[in-house]
């Protein structure tokens, strides 16, 4: 039994937590080179790079606009409709849930491609509205599902409880449901935030190039950059959806009935 | 589990408010929907109205062809070693996993972009990459020239790894929840008739976890199929995948090659809902037969 815990370990170091440390150690150090004779050297200089570069402040504030927006949208559909869909019996319900979960399997690139005249017709296309749209075709079927597990879990019997006892939908709503729903909450921005990092194609076309986010300056960083600076540039990624949840951790604080660090008991 | 508040008076007042809860939604799938319908139009609007001459010209391409191939091939490799892969870890480790830091150290790699993560791999396995160098270190090669060409390859064994590697998390996500909810006593069972490792996946496991198999298995093959990004940074020019070519026709400038992208999109489009539409009904069945069994 020992030795499986052993293996464990040993499989989640290299899989997992390995990869991730190399890429930190990578970043803050020069590229090694065996030949060189060299060891690591240590320095700072590839995020003194990465930061001196004019393009990566627009990008990093457009990603996050972005991503907020997405969040935004992604928690107000999921919510309603997780709940619509796990509360209520109706003719046709799962017809509409495998409707709700199909964006996911059609390619995002065939739905921009498609969007693409439309948008220009609207006048949403190069803009970043348009932008956040397009991201919600491969986000919001995940919050969808997501949303609706955690209502089928809750049941209806907490709810009905509260309106019985006459509590409007929005007391109902501050009072029980969200708290109730703080993990789903943490998984949508959690996806949704690195689901709107991770699109470069979809938003190229949508954005027409004049949308700056993080993938956008990535690629073409590629062909010249070196190693060290890629490095600094991924972990830079990562801890963008890092920062959003701290964020939305601390607006989950906000809410009732959550157990205050501060305060004991 | 819904019946008795279906009946409830409360139910009858809010059929209206279920059609305010899922309003929204049904606006957000305007926007598949209509974009899958643009396409297909652009990929059968001719000169002279409706057309399949980009298809014809499509499956004549020895390019499309060749790509669609490998596109094929290679999300199908990735998607079933990632499958394989996560649900032996699961399998092996789901005790583990249920406690907080080894769950979130196997998510790590979900706090990534794809190609954050294609490009690690370029860093690891790359000729002149971390892995060629420790080999060079050790002396199990003599120059990084006899490291095997793992990234930007021909066989798209870059892209597959990153897949791999990158969808392991992915399939533990969505495996992890139901071997948690596994009754122990249902090993006893099979323990106590006599029943080894196997017979306990095959009568316990196999029964639970099938129909999200199938699930997770149509989500990230879908997804390999058509994503974009990892290919345009792991893969060669030839042949290239079927996202990466399409992208290409789309955004190369040249206003006839511009169907052909839709064409060959709206092609892949049908591929995966055809898949979809077998695995629903399989699943279907099953139940259908679970069911009589039981009546």
């Amino acid at each position: 039994m020992r030795s499986m815990k052993f293996k464990f370990y040993l499989l989640l170091f290299f899989l997992f937590i390995g990869p991730v440390l190399f890429l930190i150690l990578q970043s803050f150090s020069e590229v090694w080179r065996y030949q060189s004779g060299e060891g690591l050297t240590f320095n700072l200089q590839s995020y003194q790079v990465l930061f001196s570069d004019p393009n990566i402040a627009e990008a990093t504030l457009w990603s996050l606009v972005i991503g907020v927006c997405v969040l935004l949208f992604n928690l107000l559909i999921g919510l309603l409709s997780g709940k619509g869909l796990a509360l209520y019996s109706f003719t046709g319900r799962s017809f509409l849930e495998a409707l709700f979960l199909a964006p996911i399997l059609v390619p995002v690139l065939a739905v921009a491609m498609g969007l693409h005249l439309f948008m220009i017709r609207i006048g949403l296309a190069d803009t970043w509205m348009g932008v956040v749209l397009i991201h919600l075709v491969p986000t919001v079927p995940y919050s969808i599902k997501i949303f609706h597990n955690t209502y089928n879990q809750l049941g209806h019997g907490m709810l009905e409880q509260a309106s019985i006892l006459g509590a409007t939908s929005f007391k109902q709503l501050l009072t029980i449901e969200l708290p109730l729903l703080k993990p789903a909450i943490r998984s949508v921005t959690f996806l949704t935030i690195v689901i709107s990092l991770s699109q470069y194609a979809s938003t190229a076309i949508i954005g027409g190039g004049r949308i700056l986010t993080l993938p956008m300056i990535f690629f073409p960083f590629l062909n010249t950059a070196d190693a060290s600076l890629m490095a600094a540039f991924s972990i830079w990624f990562a801890l963008l959806p890092f920062f959003m949840y701290i964020v939305v951790e601390l607006l989950l604080f906000l809410l009732p009935y959550t157990r205050k660090p501060w305060r004991n008991g | 589990m819904s019946s008795g508040w279906k009946n409830s008076g409360l139910m009858k007042s809010s059929k209206s408010k279920l059609w305010f809860l899922l309003a929204p939604a049904l606006v957000f799938l305007i926007l598949p929907l209509y974009g899958m319908f643009a396409a297909v139009r652009s990929s059968i609007n001719g000169n002279q109205g409706l057309t399949f001459t980009y298809y014809v010209q499509l499956f004549q391409s020895e390019r499309f062809l060749s790509s669609i191939a490998f596109s094929v091939r290679t999300s199908l490799v990735a998607t079933v070693i990632a499958i394989i892969i996560g649900l032996i870890i699961t399998r092996l480790f789901h005790t583990y996993l249920d406690k907080t830091t080894p769950r979130l150290s196997v998510w790590l790699p979900m706090l990534f972009p794809h190609f954050v993560w294609g490009y690690l791999v370029i860093l690891l396995l790359a000729e002149t990459g971390l892995i060629a160098q420790i080999f060079l270190v050790v002396g199990w090669i003599d120059g990084t020239g006899q490291f095997p060409v793992l990234t930007r390859d021909p066989y798209g064994l870059g892209i597959i790894i990153t897949y791999v590697w990158k969808e392991i998390p992915f399939v533990i996500l969505m495996l992890l929840p139901i071997y948690s909810s596994i009754p122990t006593s249902y090993y006893d069972l099979v323990k106590t008739l006599g029943g080894r490792s196997w017979e306990q996946f095959r009568t316990v496991e196999w029964p639970h976890i099938q129909p999200v198999l199938i699930e997770t298995f149509l989500i990230l093959f879908s997804f390999t199929l058509t994503a974009y990004e990892v290919p345009a940074l792991l893969g060669t020019t030839f042949p290239e995948m079927i996202s990466v070519l399409s992208y290409q026709w789309f955004y190369g400038g040249i206003l006839e090659e511009r169907p052909l992208a839709f064409a060959s999109m709206v092609f892949v489009s049908i591929v995966i809902l055809t898949l979809t539409l077998a695995g629903y009904f399989y699943m279907n069945r099953r139940r259908m037969r679970a069911m009589r069994g039981r009546l």
